[in-house]
């Protein structure tokens, strides 16, 4: 008997031994490289396998997984993979979440990483996660948002917010067609009524005088003004039936259809109709301010990111040097329809036409978000409040008021 | 004696042996996992949900001030009990029907497990397209029959929206109620439904005369699974909702993902899971010595 429990036991042992010393063996031959690749809109799976498999033909000594990863749910894939304590080498991330994964102390400075050539061939204005003098992630994708009309309905391109209502009244009435796409199901942030805000000129936050952020300002009177419009437009019936249940993902698709005169948009509006097979020729304009305001629309920037408890930084920096070449970063760029990062890609031919155009005009008068602790729960308390105002259960004064007094208590409590 | 001593000695060290592997594994990803929330519940913890201060109940006594977290407690338990409710009722109905002799009787068993052998993710994805509001197959279905021309958003108002993710939930559930309750019908004896015949019983006292009181066991560990799986069900809700509209579809368990996970507040999404953790515990604990009574050993 005591044969059969030894022999149980040295088995065990044998197992886990080989289990262990088969790891390691592994690991001495390949570094292994993991990428939360983000899903944009427009970006396609067989450039994801080829750019996984060139750098691999290149350094074979390096295993590298490209995961792609829908954009809505990439924040809570990634917070997840961090409190368990098993990280990528590298994730896209807004750019707006570098404060808290640097709270976090879950990323290091990509710029040890990353050789001098790849630094500077970047636009030193894209290099917005720069937080205590140093770079945290590499711009990306980085573009304002502009208007598209769709001239199948319309070619009036307003100058004002109120104008566009009024022709998105028009298409309504005269076609059977929507005026305008707005989304009423929150997805990843709060871009829908940042749109409004910045174009009635109101802010999130009002700002000390150290920089720093202060208290929110979302109940002000551009806020509410911001939010009646919202809550007018879908009143009027100028949205789509069904906008309370569609997220972006759900709703642009309408606009691609052709069944929409305008949309709020990034710039991978091109190409994502031109994968939906859009047959209406389209204008590419600013998103206006409301009368009496300038046209400030929303920037995003979206940065790559190296996470610390990752095994395999140095090959993670290999990558990013090798998908920072033209060849590979501007035919992304193309793909998801943002303006270059890189000052070689910008050059380039593809991205000198009617699109790019308007994207670089747009960055002008643009407005990030605000780059701070605990925006997530933030931007899930304004979209509360937004919801409550389209649904007709508070004015948008009182959700407004109610959500700046909890967005206060909150950050009071971080 | 001494050897059959040994002999009984060396059984021992070797079920011990045999145990270990599976008392370390479940000490590793259960039990660990389960002291460790109610720890964090305890403490002020890092975005990391790294244990930081000892807060006593603090993070408890915080928790419950909110009307927020009240709200989707008492969403929990009404979703749970409609859910439940509903399920077993239809469960029942579905199984006494399927206890009759009929043809195609073999096919409507198996066509009635897909929804059970489906995966929910797979489930909850197929649902959000029939309920979309534009292309969606339900709205599709009220226009061209004329029933109305502006069919309800479903995923996008609030009662509706809870409507519709507790109906994915009971078709989702129907099944396993629906075989569990069948394979218990059938094994009630015939001789007592012949005896009741002989006596001139008519259906509904057959039911509750005979087979409820028969099939007593069955319906119990049925509804008490039903509503723990009920109660934790995140997929349905996540998918189709997330919670939303304004938070009008948030019950407990998408509550802690959002506050864990999306909120990195781990303390409160600790607190929560405690709560949930305590209400389960107490509800399985009250339910068996209601529908056994104290001296009954059966369980």
């Amino acid at each position: 008997m005591k044969r059969i429990v030894l022999s149980l036991f040295a088995l065990l042992a044998l197992t886990g031994m080989l289990f262990i010393t088969g790891c390691k063996k592994k690991e001495a031959e390949k570094s292994s490289v993991t990428v939360f690749w983000a899903l944009y809109d427009g970006l396609t799976e067989d450039y994801r396998m080829d750019l996984q498999n060139a750098f691999m033909a290149e350094y074979p000594d390096v295993q590298l997984d490209i995961v792609p990863v829908p954009w809505d749910q990439l924040y809570d894939k990634l917070t997840t993979s961090i409190a368990g304590g098993n990280p990528p080498e590298l994730s896209i991330i807004g750019t707006r979440w570098a404060l808290e994964l640097l709270d976090m102390d879950a990323i290091v400075p990509i710029e040890d990483y990353v050789s001098d050539t790849t630094l500077n061939n970047i636009f030193d204005g894209t290099k917005e996660a720069v937080i205590n003098g140093k770079l945290w992630g590499l711009p990306v994708a980085a573009g304002a948002r502009i208007l598209t009309v769709n001239n199948s309905l319309t070619n009036v391109v307003p100058k004002t917010m109120e104008e566009m209502k009024a022709e998105a009244q028009r298409i309504v009435k005269d076609t059977d067609s929507y005026g305008i796409i707005m989304p009423g199901k929150k997805h990843t942030e709060l871009t829908d009524f940042a749109y409004y805000l910045y174009a009635a000129g109101g802010d999130f936050f009002e700002m000390n005088a150290d920089g720093s952020y202060g208290k929110c300002i979302v109940n002000n009177a551009a806020g509410v003004k911001a939010l009646e419009f919202m809550v007018s437009l879908a009143k009027e019936g100028l949205v789509p039936d069904g906008y309370l249940s569609q997220s972006r993902m759900e709703a642009h698709p309408v606009f691609y259809s052709g069944d929409a005169g305008y949309v709020m948009i990034g710039a991978w509006v091109k190409s994502a109709m031109e994968q939906a097979g859009s047959d209406f020729k389209a204008t590419y304009a600013q998103i206006p301010g409301f009368a009496g305001h300038p046209s400030t629309p929303l920037v995003i920037t979206d940065s790559i990111a190296m996470f610390k408890d990752a095994d395999s930084l140095d090959a993670a920096g290999k990558f990013i040097d090798f998908f920072y070449q033209d060849k590979w970063k501007a035919k992304f760029d193309e793909l998801i329809g943002f303006p270059p990062v890189t000052k070689s890609a910008a050059k380039l031919p593809q991205f000198q036409n009617d699109l790019y155009k308007a994207l670089n005009e747009a960055a002008g008068g643009a407005k990030p978000w605000p780059l701070m602790n605990g925006f997530a729960e933030t931007t899930d308390i304004i979209w509360d409040a937004v919801s409550f105002a389209l649904l007709g259960e508070k004015t948008p004064q009182q959700a407004l008021d109610d959500a700046a007094k909890k967005v206060d208590e909150m950050r009071a409590d971080l | 004696m001494k050897n059959r001593i040994l002999y009984k000695a060396d059984e021992v060290r070797l079920a011990y042996a045999l145990l270990t592997p599976a008392l370390l594994f479940l000490a590793v990803f259960m039990f660990y996992p389960i002291i460790y929330v109610f720890l964090m519940a305890f403490f002020r913890t890092n975005k990391l949900g790294q244990l930081k201060d000892w807060v006593g109940l603090k993070n408890f006594i915080k928790m419950m001030s909110q009307k927020e977290f009240w709200a989707v407690a008492l969403r929990s338990l009404s979703w749970t009990v409609i859910a439940v409710t509903v399920k077993t009722v239809l469960g029942m109905t579905i199984a006494l029907c399927l206890n009759q002799k009929f043809r195609g009787r073999k096919i409507m068993r198996m066509l009635f497990i897909i929804p059970w052998a489906s995966s929910v993710p797979i489930s909850a994805m197929l649902w959000k397209w029939v309920y979309d509001s534009e292309f969606g197959l339900l709205n599709q279905t009220l226009r061209n029959l004329g029933i109305t021309q502006s069919p309800p958003v479903w995923l996008g108002l609030p009662g509706w929206s809870f409507v519709s993710t507790i109906w994915v939930d009971i078709w989702i559930g129907i099944p396993f109620m629906a075989l569990v309750f069948l394979a218990g019908i059938q094994s009630v004896s015939q001789d007592l439904y012949d005896s009741a015949y002989v006596d001139g019983v008519n259906s509904w006292e057959k039911f509750t005369k005979i087979t409820l009181p028969s099939i007593k066991q069955i319906l119990f560990i049925a509804t008490l699974l039903s509503s723990l799986w009920t109660f934790n069900d995140f997929n349905t809700i996540y998918i189709l909702t997330k919670g939303g509209p304004a938070g009008k579809t948030h019950i407990l368990i998408t509550s802690i993902y959002t506050n864990g996970f999306e909120w990195l507040k781990f303390s409160n999404a600790a607190v929560m899971a405690v709560f949930t953790f305590v209400i389960l515990l107490s509800f399985s604990l009250f339910y068996a010595r209601q529908f056994f009574g104290k001296g009954d050993e059966s369980l």
